[in-house]
This record gives C-alpha cells, sequence and structure tokens, in this order.
C-alpha cells in the first residue's frame, strides 16, 4: 500500500512535471478549432448568385475550413510534443515590479488614446510623456517638462506639414488646424 | 532587365529628387544608428515606428528612409558592443568578443572604425551581388502562373515558420493564427465577408500598419519598462581613446572581410537565419582560418572586422526572395512588405515586370546609402557612442507616442489604436511564451494572396483540379510535393545553426 502510494506520488509529480505551458496553449488551439468549425457556417456571407459549372469560384468557406483543420493537426503535434519541451514560462516568472510597470503603462495608454483624441495631440502627448517619465523614475522635471512639450509639438509639426497627414488638433476644435500651420 | 537597371539609375539620380532621396536615406541612417547604439531599442522596433512616414512619403523617398534605418540599425549596435560590452543589436554580439578587450587597451577607436569600414564594405559587395542575381531570378519568376505563386508562397510559408524559431510545431502554429487574421473581412476572390461579427471596422479587414507596429515595436516597449532603471551607463565609460585606423591595419582584414562577406550573403538567401548567425559564423571562420587564434577574444581587430562585415552583409540578399518572390525572409524585410504595399507595389512575380525601374532605383539606392553611412559613420561615432547615456525614461514614452501617432495618421480612426494595443499584448505574451510572431505576420500578409492565387488556380482548373496540377502544371505540383522534405532540411539546417552560434 506504502509502495502504491509512493508510485502513485511520483507518478503524479512526474506527470505535473510534463504538463506545462505549451500543453496548456495546445489544448488551448485545439479548442481554437472546434470553434472555428462552429463559426464557419454563421461568420461567412453566402453568395447571391450561385456559379456551377467550369467558372465556379473556389468557395469562401474551403480557406477557413483549411486553417481550422490545420489548428486541428497541429494542436494535436503540439499537444504531443509540449511534454517533451523545456521552455520556461517567462510570464510566471515576471517580478512584482514588472507586472506593476507593465500594467501601469498600459493604463496609460488607455488614457492616452482620449486625451489624444479630446485634448489633441500635442496637449494628450505632453500629459502622457510627463506621467510616464515621472513614473520610470526621472525627477529633472524641467527637462521632462521641455522634452514632453518640443517633442510632440515637432512631431505634430512634421506630420502636418512634412508629410501632409492630420494629428489630433489641439485644443478640441477651437483653434483651427492652420494655427499649427503657422508653426 | 538591364533597360531596367538603367531606368532605375536615370529615376534614382534625377536632378530634381536626388537631393531628396539623399536626404531621407541620411536620416534614416541617423536614426537607425541612433536606436541602434541604444542597448534594448532594435533595429525592428525603429522600422517599425518609422514605418508610418515611409507611407506618406513618394516610395523613392520612403523605402530607402526604411532602408537606411535598417543598414544604420545593424552598424549602430556595435557601437555600445565594443565601448562597454553591451550589444545594442543581437546582431553585434559577436563584436563584444574583441571590442571591449580593444577598448580596454586604449584602441576603441580603431574598433569602431573597423567596424564601420568592414560594415560597408560587407554591405556594398552584398548589395552588388543582390543587383546581379536579382534579374535573372526575377526573369524566371515572372514564368509562373497563379498554380506556382500558390506553389511558390505555400512552400516560403512552411519554411519560414519552420525556421522562425527553435520548436518547427509553434511556429506552423504562429503562421496558421496568422492566416486566420488574414481571412477576417472581405475576400478577394468573392467578395464576401467573413469572420467580421457585425463590426463594420472589421468588414475591411485588419489594418496592417497597427498590427505592424503592436506586433513589433510595442513588445520591445514593454521588456523595457520591465524595471525602473532611469538611465543606461555612465558618461565617462564613454570616451573613444587610442589611434585612428591605419590601411596597412585595413588591408590585412580584406581576406576576412571576404570570406565573412561571402557567408553573410549566404545567410541572407536563407531564410529565417539572419545577423546574429552571420556574425557568429564569420567570426568562427576567421578564427579557424587564423595563424594566431589565440589572440581572438583578447582583443584582435580582425574579430571585429570578421563579425561586423558578416552581420551587415545579410542585409542586402534578404531582398532577393522579397522582391522576386514576394517571400520575406525575416522580421525586418516584414516590415519593408508593409511598405511596399502602402505604395501599392506588392512584392511578387509581377513586381519587376510592372515596376522595374523603381525596384532598380531602390536597390540601387541600398548602394547611395552605403557611401552615406560611410560618411555619417566616420563623423557621428562620438555623438553615437554618448546616445548611450539617454536617460530611458525619456526616451521609452516617447517611443510610445511615435506609435500612437503612426497609428493615427494612418486613418484617423480610434479602432486602430485599440489594433495597436491587442497587437502589442499578443506580441509581448508570444514573447513571454516563447512563440515568434514573424509566422504570424508573413501568414497575415501573405495569406491572402495564397488564397487569391489558389482560388484562379481552381477556376483554370475547370473542376478538374487534380488532372490540371499533375499534367499541365508539373512545376507547382512538384513544388507542394517537395514542401516537407525542404522545410524538413531548413528547419534542421537552421536548428543546427542556431544550436551551434547560440542565435534566439
Amino acid at each position: 500500500m506504502a509502495d502504491d502510494l509512493e508510485n502513485n506520488g511520483s507518478g503524479e509529480t512526474a506527470l505535473k512535471r510534463k504538463v506545462n505551458f505549451n500543453t496548456v496553449a495546445a489544448v488551448l488551439f485545439i479548442m481554437l478549432s472546434g470553434l472555428l468549425f462552429l463559426l464557419i457556417p454563421t461568420q461567412i456571407d453566402k453568395p447571391l448568385i450561385v456559379i456551377t459549372g467550369s467558372q465556379a469560384n473556389m468557395p469562401a468557406e474551403l480557406f477557413p475550413q483549411l486553417v481550422a483543420t490545420a489548428f486541428l493537426i497541429l494542436g494535436v503535434w503540439f499537444f504531443m510534443k509540449s511534454f517533451s519541451l523545456q521552455q520556461s514560462n517567462d510570464l510566471l516568472a515576471l517580478d512584482k515590479e514588472a507586472i506593476t510597470n507593465v500594467t501601469v503603462t498600459l493604463v496609460m495608454m488607455a488614457i492616452y488614446v482620449p486625451l489624444m483624441v479630446n485634448l489633441g495631440f500635442v496637449v494628450g502627448s505632453a500629459i502622457m510623456m510627463m506621467a510616464m517619465s515621472t513614473y520610470f523614475g526621472n525627477r529633472n522635471f524641467w527637462l521632462s517638462g521641455a522634452v514632453s512639450i518640443v517633442l510632440p509639438m515637432a512631431m505634430f509639426f512634421m506630420f502636418r506639414r512634412l508629410l501632409l497627414v492630420e494629428l489630433p488638433p489641439f485644443p478640441i476644435d477651437i483653434f483651427p488646424l492652420t494655427n499649427w500651420s503657422l508653426i | 532587365m538591364f533597360e531596367s537597371f538603367i531606368a532605375g539609375a536615370g529615376l534614382l539620380f534625377d536632378p530634381s529628387k536626388v537631393t531628396i532621396v539623399f536626404a531621407y536615406i541620411s536620416a534614416g541612417l541617423f536614426l537607425g544608428m541612433f536606436v541602434g547604439a541604444l542597448p534594448g531599442f532594435t533595429t525592428l522596433m525603429a522600422m517599425a515606428i518609422l514605418l508610418p512616414i515611409s507611407f506618406f512619403l513618394e516610395p523613392l523617398f520612403g523605402i530607402p528612409f526604411l532602408i537606411g534605418i535598417y543598414k544604420g540599425g545593424i552598424f549602430g549596435g556595435s557601437i555600445p558592443a565594443i565601448l562597454i560590452s553591451m550589444p545594442g543589436t543581437g546582431a553585434a554580439v559577436a563584436t563584444t568578443f574583441d571590442g571591449p578587450p580593444l577598448t580596454k587597451k586604449g584602441q576603441g577607436r580603431k574598433a569602431l572604425e573597423m567596424a564601420l569600414f568592414s560594415s560597408v564594405a560587407g554591405d556594398t559587395t552584398s548589395d552588388i551581388i543582390t543587383i546581379i542575381l536579382i534579374g535573372p531570378i526575377a526573369a524566371v519568376a515572372l514564368l509562373m502562373g497563379p498554380p506556382e505563386l500558390a506553389a511558390v508562397l505555400f512552400m516560403a510559408l512552411i519554411v519560414i515558420s519552420g525556421t522562425s524559431s527553435g520548436v518547427f510545431v509553434k511556429g506552423l502554429l504562429m503562421l496558421a493564427v496568422g492566416l486566420l487574421l488574414g481571412l477576417i473581412g472581405q475576400d478577394e476572390l468573392s467578395a464576401l465577408t467573413r469572420f467580421s461579427f457585425g463590426l463594420p471596422e472589421l468588414e475591411s479587414r485588419i489594418p496592417l500598419l497597427p498590427m505592424l507596429i503592436g506586433l513589433f515595436a510595442l513588445p520591445e516597449i514593454f521588456v523595457n519598462i520591465e524595471k525602473k532603471v532611469s538611465q543606461f551607463v555612465d558618461a565617462s565609460d564613454l570616451q573613444i581613446r587610442g589611434d585612428r585606423l591605419t590601411w596597412p591595419e585595413f588591408k590585412r582584414c580584406i581576406r576576412t572581410i571576404a570570406r565573412s562577406t561571402a557567408i553573410g550573403t549566404s545567410i541572407g538567401m536563407i531564410p529565417g537565419v539572419g545577423q546574429v548567425v552571420a556574425a557568429f559564423m564569420g567570426y568562427a571562420a576567421a578564427k579557424n582560418a587564423s595563424d594566431h587564434p589565440e589572440t581572438f577574444g583578447e582583443g584582435e581587430i580582425e574579430g571585429i572586422a570578421a563579425a561586423e562585415s558578416a552581420n551587415n552583409a545579410v542585409n542586402g540578399p534578404t531582398l532577393v526572395p522579397l522582391l522576386t518572390l514576394g517571400i520575406p525572409g525575416d522580421n525586418l524585410t516584414v516590415i519593408l512588405v508593409g511598405a511596399f504595399i502602402a505604395h501599392e507595389m506588392r512584392p511578387g512575380p509581377q513586381l519587376m515586370e510592372q515596376q522595374g525601374p523603381m525596384v532598380f532605383a531602390i536597390l540601387i539606392s541600398m548602394i547611395v546609402a552605403n557611401l552615406l553611412f560611410l560618411i555619417i559613420g566616420y563623423f557621428s561615432i562620438p555623438f553615437f557612442a554618448k546616445v548611450v547615456t539617454i536617460r530611458k525614461s525619456l526616451l521609452l514614452p516617447l517611443t510610445l507616442v511615435f506609435a500612437f501617432a503612426g497609428t493615427w495618421v494612418f486613418r484617423a480612426q480610434p479602432f486602430d489604436l485599440g489594433v495597436l494595443v491587442f497587437f502589442g499584448a499578443v506580441g509581448y505574451i508570444a514573447k513571454k511564451l516563447h512563440f515568434d510572431v514573424t509566422p504570424l505576420a508573413m501568414g497575415f500578409i501573405l495569406g491572402p494572396t495564397m488564397e487569391y492565387s489558389f482560388g484562379q488556380t481552381v477556376i483554370l482548373a475547370q473542376q478538374d483540379f487534380l488532372g490540371y496540377v499533375v499534367l499541365e502544371r508539373p512545376f507547382a505540383a512538384g513544388i507542394m510535393l517537395a514542401t516537407p522534405l525542404v522545410a524538413y532540411l531548413m528547419w534542421r539546417r537552421s536548428a543546427r545553426l542556431r544550436a551551434e552560434y547560440g542565435a534566439e
């Protein structure tokens, strides 16, 4: 009995050692294949006119079906292979500082989008650059202030005047774009 | 082809445009060297972020601008590698073997100049070989019809996916993800919408530019911000000291440069291997051929010449499969595909026929870029050495702002910013889980072309697909049949090179 427990225990440990993030990813790819097969009938438009005979087009479902099949075959192959792969899951290896920094940056990016769209590119970018450089350790506020204002203005000017494309103007629509073209 | 070459030269050296072309190449080189010299900031990131600028320029200005970034970036990485043993890019890792010992001996200036001259020599020679090779290969490619094109694209996608990362099946799965993403939106053949889930933004397909910036630039930014370090290194470590490189010293390395250039040129033509492996192979070959191998790693100037000429010689030949068959060999050329497509110049067999002079103008601009590279590099090495001291806390937000601005100007749609962030997160997670995103981008770009060519083949076959392909298009059938074997052989070779030379 004791031997059995020991064997079971070691067997479980061996299995734990083998099942890894690649195995989980393989299962997700196989599930994606199943999902695609379910979606294909509803998520592909049907042609209004069906041409038959020698001029018939390739059906729009064919490539999606091939891709779904590829996910299934490759997913099974990856599943089998995953047990022998010795790769580290670098997401789990991230420390608290890295997770915090990446999360804070993602939040800043999320806030930056409405800032840029509503306050204009120059103001939105200046706020984001100032906040981000301060968060990442810069304490020379004169320098970061100057960089945060001058560089977005230079970029605005370059895109507007040199490349003739538009960025969200500043601020909202009070000043027309031509004001900036006078820089 | 020769007429196209002459017309291309005429186009490039048109008096009304030549100054502007030179200005954009110089700007690209300068920006490339700047970013390359910053450890953690890669050439790939620079190209992805600056790609939108090239979209709004004429192809004659925009594509040479990107090529300038490409060339400058590869060399820029060697500056901190030589001075402080901190390679700015992966391609400069082999340069750290002899660069820092030379700097310690007070010969940092000599080492930097050797890196510059050997990079330019390797790059120029491989560019000339590229121009010579591209004509005949394009002539053969022109004989291909839809069945052959579909077969070649199929083989290329499988081979590149297999060789792009260490695990074949992971590369293939990322390719499948790319193909799936390429299916979203309107099908080119029948104009039917697929997988749009009723979102009008998705009906016109996932936008390429935000996707490329997200996949290739944002993950690099995320990796850089994992640690809060406000400055890279102290300025006092970056003094450039010692005598200049002499002609006899350079002459002693010519044989090594020629050998490394041949290695780099060959590696450039193999998809998915790249600069890192070329630099290590060039270095190892020079050491093996040397009468004094014991000096390598102790501050041997020949070691710098070997690594630098080999990694820069990769640049030109990677364009051969891209321009003739439409197949990008690595992630840097994927970015170039984005630029070509934006200028309505879809790389592939028809490109040389439709836009031969423009293609040759771009190729000749690569040689011009090398000459400018020599001048700019020679005078600005001390400046780029100091670039390493720029605060990361200021550069990272600026890079992010550039990524957002570049995405916005593409179509001025907030949806695209969402696409940018989404693919940034996908790229970061993929990087951490050892999935290479290059096959994903290639599948996304080349998948619709492959499907279109396949669809045309189905129509041409008139309901007898197998008979048509086997009996009337045996070349296409042969490629399809050979694909598993070629993919296996290329994967085995690539895996062996990676294991031997330690490239990621």
